[in-house]
């Protein structure tokens, strides 16, 4: 166990290296800040003061450098817009996109997780069928689509909930909603075909030919064994919330990292959109890697492997 | 879990969605709600790097002067003001008794504390401030501002950008607390602030203005995307929702509460030529090319086509609204193919000829389709346009400036009811925007720049418009509508032409 876990994180610093490469390099391919961070009218002088305030007149090597060392102290900079640190301006927003993330996640396992058993359980009937519809439809539709319809039908039409923002309880249903559908309906398919799956197996059969009730049988026998693939997609769906959840909080005006991140890369706020890159991978690779730990614990086969 | 177990969650879910909606509170009339379409910067002036941001500071300062609804400068923190006869000495007589939020006095001392911290090199307006040479206080309710020569613009300037700030405060906090929880002279004194989804203000009840501001409560929401702020106003969440499309305020026809406002934007399209860099040998050199440039695009079909109508043909630089504008005098190129190709041949073109044209790839509302059209339309006069589409970042950089084109498609707008940043910033040498260098229309910008009195700086405009209709550095493409819809009930909202908008004395109908 000691060496898949030493094997594991190992593998995670070194992707969190590439992460912080990558993103320095190539948030600065898409343009000149100076020219978009002035108005129109600046002349070159002030230009050039700007430049040397924000420390963009330096060679690339010396930026990358200070970048670098900034990072492993914990300081990624301050925002070129707001002129804070971005590690107090993510924190402000954080708490709010978990928020969304985990009552997106939430609502995807309460649905898709029974709905996806009872269908696996019980092939053909109408639970079934509704299994395979709700997983089609979490696959298809476009969640951002998905948000205005529900803003259209339960905000406007029927008044139930706030259009937009994040004003206690109510406004969180419909942005996670949208936002958990997605994976919802990956989670109520990869549920249902890996009960179908289990129920092939040798020991469901011995389960039930001694003549256990279905109830234990579905509970004891074919939960347990469904459980590995359910929860690394929900490992991944995770991550995916997080970093997916810019057009859901851009449609519902949810006042999280992803309307910030969209705000910082249409004001060119480059340390900004920098840390909250940063800040996602870091978050991911950690998940990702949380989720195999689990994994090795719930599944003693791959530890020895 | 048992039958009974699931009807009684059942029966809990369901209750709790009735009682749901009552969970968030109705807004109040005496609370005013605006969308703002971004978390503005900062609500410190000199920082406010956009419309939207300063649109909200506004709320919470004034100035020593203010333009009214008609364009006119009028007394706001100074009651009165002389100008020398050069032009470039101020004396501003101060209001009395005028407090900020937080209890310090207004005066002089207030004045100079704004120009200084103002032109701060790293602020994004150090521009405006920077625009004085000197502020001196005569005595505490005097002050004499000097600038380095005359500048038609100067007290507009002052008007849109010097918000005045409390000097004791800013030297106690710093400039940087001092955004965070800024305290001014304003109808609206700041309550609070959430990242990225609301600005609370209350009405400031020392308000040196008697009567005003006319609501209690004034709460900003950042609702980035246009149809949530659509919706936001169909359910009646907010009071005013800006930017929205022609499209979008369609869907409003027929709804009794919400009202559609519509008035046409200070900005110019157009597509810039090149005379420096990539315009030099290029057939543009020739004016009779780029008139007949504009003769043959076909911008009222573009306009019906890509905008169903709801935009309005430039007729150049100085548009409706603008100082110095005249429907009469001022009219579009019209299209005339024929007029194009006569003197495409009188230049020694009679075939056309191939030109590339950089555009920025969705820079701007339905710009693509502009693009493509334009090169379609100038297709008909045998002008073979390759349009080089580049992403946004790329296209508004100095150094990309430099390359493009030798046409390449942008716009500019233009504030307080005159032409002149349009000109100064597409037209004036050495601009990193310029690309097109002419003595004969730099003086005349730098002549209406020192041209104090307005008359006199609007026959100047009449003349610079005709310059640029018989050499035209640019094809005039079009100015947008903007649209917004606004609560029904509302009273006192009158949105300009750049955009900006004044919450003062905007309140709710008995």
């Amino acid at each position: 166990m000691l060496r898949f876990l030493v094997r594991r994180t190992g593998e995670s610093l070194l992707l969190i290296l590439g992460v912080l490469v990558l993103v320095f390099f190539m948030v600065r391919l898409t343009g000149d800040p100076v020219g978009l961070m002035l108005p129109k009218e600046a002349p070159p002088e002030q230009r050039a003061a700007f430049a040397a305030a924000m420390g963009l007149d330096r060679p690339l090597p010396v930026q990358f450098a200070e970048y670098m060392t900034g990072v492993f102290r914990g300081d990624l900079g301050d925002s070129l817009r707001q002129r804070r640190p971005t590690i107090e301006i993510i924190g402000e927003r954080l708490p709010a996109t978990l928020e969304l993330a985990l009552a997106a996640l939430a609502f995807a396992m309460i649905v898709a997780v029974p709905l996806g058993l009872a269908g696996g359980m019980r092939p053909g009937s109408g639970l079934d069928l509704a299994a395979r519809g709700v997983g089609l439809a979490g696959q298809t539709i476009p969640n951002f689509w998905l948000g205005m319809l529900l803003i259209v039908f339960f905000s406007v039409q029927l008044g139930w909930f706030p259009s937009f923002g994040r004003d206690g309880p109510a406004s969180l249903v419909l942005p996670a909603v949208a936002l958990g559908f997605a994976g919802m309906g990956q989670l109520v398919r990869l549920t249902r075909s890996a009960v179908l799956e289990v129920r092939k197996s040798d020991y469901i059969r011995t389960a039930r030919a001694k003549g256990i009730r279905e109830r234990v049988v579905s509970l004891r026998h074919v939960l347990p064994n469904v459980a590995i693939p359910i929860v690394s997609v929900i490992g991944i769906q995770f991550t995916y919330l997080l970093g997916g959840s810019v057009y859901i909080e851009v449609v519902f005006a949810w006042p999280g990292l992803g309307t910030l991140l969209e705000t910082a890369i249409r004001d060119t706020d480059f340390p900004l959109v920098q840390s909250i890159t940063i800040f996602l991978s870091l978050f991911a690779i950690s998940i990702h890697l949380a989720t195999d730990l689990v994994y090795g614990l719930i599944d003693p086969r791959l530890r020895l492997s | 879990m048992t039958h009974r177990t699931l009807r009684t969650l059942l029966a809990a879910v369901l209750a709790a969605l009735i009682a749901l909606p009552a969970a968030f509170a109705q807004e109040s009339e005496d609370e005013l709600v605006v969308a703002l379409s971004s978390d503005p910067t900062s609500l410190f002036m000199p920082r406010t790097s956009d419309r939207t941001a300063s649109n909200a500071a506004w709320s919470l300062f004034d100035s020593l002067v203010w333009i009214d609804d008609a364009g006119e400068i009028v007394p706001a923190l100074a009651t009165d003001w002389t100008v020398s006869d050069d032009g470039t000495e101020y004396v501003f007589e101060l209001r009395q008794d005028v407090v900020f939020h937080n209890g310090e006095p207004f005066d002089a001392a207030s004045v100079i504390a704004t120009w200084e911290t103002g032109k701060d090199d790293s602020n994004d307006y150090a521009d405006s401030y920077a625009a004085a040479d000197l502020v001196e206080a005569i005595d505490d309710h005097t002050v004499r501002i000097t600038t380095p020569e005359p500048n038609a613009t100067f007290l507009t300037l002052m008007a849109n950008d010097w918000a005045m700030v409390p000097p004791e405060y800013i030297a106690e906090v710093g400039l940087d607390a001092f955004a965070q929880d800024p305290v001014g002279t304003g109808p609206f004194r700041f309550v609070s602030r959430t990242a990225g989804d609301r600005i609370v203000m209350e009405a400031n009840p020392d308000y040196w203005d008697e009567g005003l501001p006319k609501v209690d409560r004034l709460v900003y929401r950042v609702i980035p995307d246009a149809s949530t702020r659509l919706a936001a106003i169909r359910t009646g969440d907010i009071d005013i929702a800006n930017r929205l499309t022609a499209d979008q305020v369609s869907v409003l026809e027929g709804e009794e509460d919400v009202e559609v406002i519509s008035y046409l934007n200070d900005r110019v399209y157009y597509v810039a030529f090149k005379n420096i860099g990539a315009g030099v040998g290029t057939p543009l050199e020739d004016a009779r090319v780029r008139q007949a440039l504009n003769y043959g695009l076909d911008r009222f079909g573009i306009n019906q086509a890509i905008f169903s109508g709801q935009a309005n043909a430039a007729p150049g630089f100085i548009v409706e609204g603008n100082l110095g504008y005249d429907a009469d005098l001022m009219e579009p190129f019209p299209y005339d193919p024929e007029r194009a190709r006569e003197l495409l041949a009188e230049a020694g073109y009679p075939d056309g000829f191939e030109i590339s044209m950089g555009c920025p790839a969705d820079g701007y509302i339905n710009i693509n389709e502009v693009c493509q059209a334009i090169a379609s339309s100038l297709g008909g006069i045998g002008v073979d346009v390759e349009v080089d589409f580049q992403t946004t970042n790329a296209y508004w950089s100095e150094a990309q400036y430099a390359v493009t084109g030798p046409m390449y498609v942008d716009s500019w707008s233009s504030e307080f009811g005159e032409a002149l940043p349009r000109l100064d910033g597409a037209l004036t040498p050495g601009n990193y925007y310029t690309t097109w260098e002419d003595e004969k229309f730099a003086s005349l910008i730098e002549e209406i720049e020192s041209e104090v009195d307005r008359e006199a700086r609007a026959a100047l405009y009449v003349e610079m418009h005709e310059l640029m209709r018989e050499d035209p550095p640019f094809i005039y493409l079009y100015q947008p509508v903007i649209f917004e819809a606004v609560d029904a009930d509302l009273v006192g909202y009158q949105p300009r032409a750049a955009e900006e908008y004044f919450l003062r004395s905007v309140g709710f109908a008995d």
